[in-house]
């Protein structure tokens, strides 16, 4: 055998390396932009299927670098979940034309998008335009932090998984069910817990708890923000200490992939406190499930409202 | 046994899944008429499945109003599509043929500047600059994007670009999005897939001029034209691309358009958490006269790094390029660029730049040298205010400085930019 059979050999050996165990394997390639919508697939896929989300927890989803590696990630992927709304429009429209997989286009058969299984809030009506900062134009792509729309989303997950791989069916309903039994009770201790701050106001440092608030009955006194994007001037800010006074405000909840600067300067000037929360599934060590990343997130604001 | 071996492998197992899949709960338009039938499941019998049958029918066609059911569907949806099925009134939707717009953008970017030398004798470039020692304001470039999906197997990216004096289509191409073995076919005017930059619009650019080395060695502006692209993924691990190309092209202004061959092989690593190397090889050969060739090679690294969280991160970016003429009288050369840049946060980005290339204009053969710094305002993520200031050095001594100061925008539904 000459040296370049070898090389070719060994090239070969390399390639099938590279291919083979991940094909081998029978389950379902399930590949999400977030960690949270990651969580939900494993939730209701269990064994059957391999997640795997292309942006971590402690990212700002809106900002993820469209790194080509992650087109090699979608190329196998035998389902791709995405939030929608424009969330992940900077970053995943030239991964998925890279992929070669022309089925996780958006309407695709392997494409769900989770917003479709949601009530969509903060849906502008009027005229839309930059003025208004860097907006979502179909609404806002937060929702996953409401447990109830949650479950939406690990419901149409379950029934994309049942037609793309119609043998687990069974499997899938059943586990959507358990996940609904746990989540369902996990919400009642959530809002047993957050009962004595329903009410209560807070700022947000961009429009990320919308559907938290929608779900928990706390209501939002402003966000840092005064547009989607647009970083707080000074007056703004000043705005904000005076509602704080005037209206009692708590809490500034603040993702941590934020910077805590205007935060803080309206921490100071009044009694709201700053709440710093996990912007999703592993948003902090630990973190690697839904239901431990939603409680961690309401036992800080109750705690910060009380 | 070897990798055309495994590229059919590859193939048969890319195809099989898709084969053997269950029916897409929602067809696309194509699929419908023949979809629908195979979903109604166990054969109607009496009147009352009929009822229910015709009943869906109407539905299909779009008599019936969207029930609410239909509307949580499990949907392969996309973001837009849930809204509008809530809201479905009689008489449908008359916005309706907007949705099928294509995304349209126009990015504009304008520049005053300023040199001490005569950048237009001794060291003639694209991009702007003015009569020696006058501050000179000039329009650059308007650049119009139109970009949709043309039908489930394509989409087309067209790029108008209206310059002082002249309208061109900068690219207009189609790009296949499912072709198997992880094979890519782009078709049309496109930019020749040659190193980083040439592939690149002007408005991804940190700097705002182009390496001298890019100007004076591959094409006066990119080095592009009508062809065929043809990208294949390999199937490893790592982002490994092979793209080959055919094109006519036109390097310089007075160059007729002929036939080139590019080849390019661009790799991608993982170096650490939230840090990537990509090397890319590239080579094309043109046809200058009947056994006579433009031989263009080129190496290029770009390094970035970028904490997980927040919107800072560090790119180092380097090209070389040769170009050897065989057979034919031309100007043998070599040159290339490096630069570093830093963004610091959402707002602000500096960075710096060494140039190399061949003097051209009046200057004395050899090599010219520029050694450049930029400072960029992002005041919001559509717009960028840059001010390049930079030092060249002809090689018969004579140096002087230019600066630069740009403004850009961006309107409209821009698709985002590849890595």
């Amino acid at each position: 055998m000459s040296s370049l059979d070898l090389k070719r050999l060994a090239l070969a050996a390399l390639l099938l390396a590279a291919v083979l165990p991940d094909r081998a394997a029978a389950a379902v390639k399930v590949v999400t932009t977030t960690e949270g919508l990651a969580a939900l697939a494993r939730e209701v896929g269990g064994d059957r299927v391999q997640v795997e989300s292309l942006s971590r927890g402690v990212q700002d989803p809106h900002f993820v670098d469209a790194n080509p590696m992650l087109a090699v990630k979608l190329r196998n992927a035998d389902l791709l979940v995405d939030v929608g709304l424009d969330l992940e429009i900077g970053w995943l429209p030239p991964l998925v034309n890279q992929s070669r997989n022309g089925e996780i286009q958006p309407s695709g058969a392997r494409r769900l998008t989770a917003a479709s299984a949601v009530q969509v809030l903060d849906v502008p009506t009027g005229p839309v335009s930059r003025a208004q900062g860097d907006l979502h134009p179909g609404g806002n792509p937060h929702f996953l932090t409401d447990p109830r729309r949650a479950l939406k989303v690990a419901e149409a997950i379950a029934g994309k998984l049942s037609a793309l791989d119609g043998a687990g069916a069974g499997t899938y309903a059943q586990r959507l069910r358990d996940f609904e039994k746990r989540l369902q009770a996990a919400q009642a201790r959530w809002e047993q817990e957050l009962a004595p701050v329903k009410g209560r106001k807070l700022f947000t440092r961009h429009r990320t708890m919308t559907y938290f608030l929608d779900w928990t009955g706390i209501v939002s006194a402003g966000e840092l923000e005064p547009r989607p994007g647009v970083p707080p001037p000074p007056g703004h800010l000043a705005e904000l200490v005076l509602v704080a006074q005037r209206e009692g405000v708590k809490a500034i909840s603040v993702e941590n992939y934020y910077d805590t600067k205007s935060a803080e300067v309206v921490s100071r000037h009044s009694s709201a406190k700053i709440v710093l929360v996990p912007g999703d599934v592993g948003g902090e060590p630990g973190l690697d499930s839904y239901e431990k990343y939603v409680g961690l997130v309401v036992s800080r604001i109750a705690g910060a409202l009380r | 046994m070897s990798s055309p071996w495994v590229a059919t492998l590859v193939a048969g197992l890319v195809v099989l899944p898709s084969a053997a899949r269950a029916a897409d709960p929602q067809p696309s338009q194509p699929e419908a008429a023949q979809g629908a039938p195979r979903t109604q499941g166990p054969e109607p019998q009496g009147a009352e499945a009929r009822e229910k049958l015709e009943e869906e029918i109407a539905k299909g066609l779009g008599q019936g109003g969207p029930g609410p059911a239909a509307a949580a569907a499990q949907g392969a949806a996309s973001a837009g599509q849930p809204a509008a099925a809530s809201q479905g009134g009689p008489g449908g939707n008359p916005m309706a043929r907007l949705l099928l717009l294509p995304d349209i953008s126009a990015i504009g970017s304008f520049a005053g500047a300023y040199d001490s030398y005569g950048v237009g004798s001794r060291s003639p470039r694209e991009g702007p600059f003015g009569p020696k020692d006058t501050l000179t304001f000039r329009f650059e470039e308007l650049e119009l994007g139109l970009q949709s999906i043309v039908d489930p197997y394509a989409r087309a990216d067209v790029f108008v670009s209206f310059t002082p004096g002249a309208v061109d289509v900068e690219e207009a191409y189609l790009t296949t999005l499912s072709l198997p073995a992880g094979l890519q076919v782009k078709a049309g005017k496109l930019f020749s897939p040659f190193g980083r930059q040439n592939s690149q619009h002007p408005h991804v650019w940190d700097f705002v001029d182009a390496p001298l080395a890019r100007g004076r060695l591959l094409a006066a502006e990119t080095l592009s034209g009508p062809g065929v692209d043809l990208a294949w993924l390999a199937p490893l691990p790592w982002f490994t691309e092979l793209q080959l190309a055919a094109q006519s092209t036109a390097p310089g202004p007075d160059d007729a358009e002929r036939l080139t061959g590019v080849a390019r092989l661009l790799q991608y690593f993982p170096v650490a958490e939230g840090t990537t190397l990509g090397v890319g090889l590239s080579a094309a050969r043109r046809s200058e006269a009947p056994g006579a060739y433009r031989d263009l090679g080129g190496v290029d690294v770009y390094l970035r790094s970028r904490p997980l969280q927040g919107r800072s991160y560090v790119t180092l970016q380097g090209e070389l390029f040769t170009r050897r003429f065989r057979n034919v009288a031309g100007e043998s050369g070599t040159g290339g660029y490096a630069q570093l840049f830093v963004r610091k946060d959402a707002f602000f980005g500096y960075g710096v730049r060494y140039d190399r290339a061949p003097a051209a204009g009046d200057a004395a053969p050899g090599s010219e040298d520029r050694f450049g710094a930029i400072g960029i305002w992002y005041p919001s993520e559509f717009q960028r205010i840059r001010l390049q200031l930079s030092y060249d050095r002809a090689p018969d001594g004579r140096d002087g400085l230019e600066a630069l100061l740009a403004l850009e925008f961006g309107i409209g539904a821009h698709g985002a930019h590849p890595f």
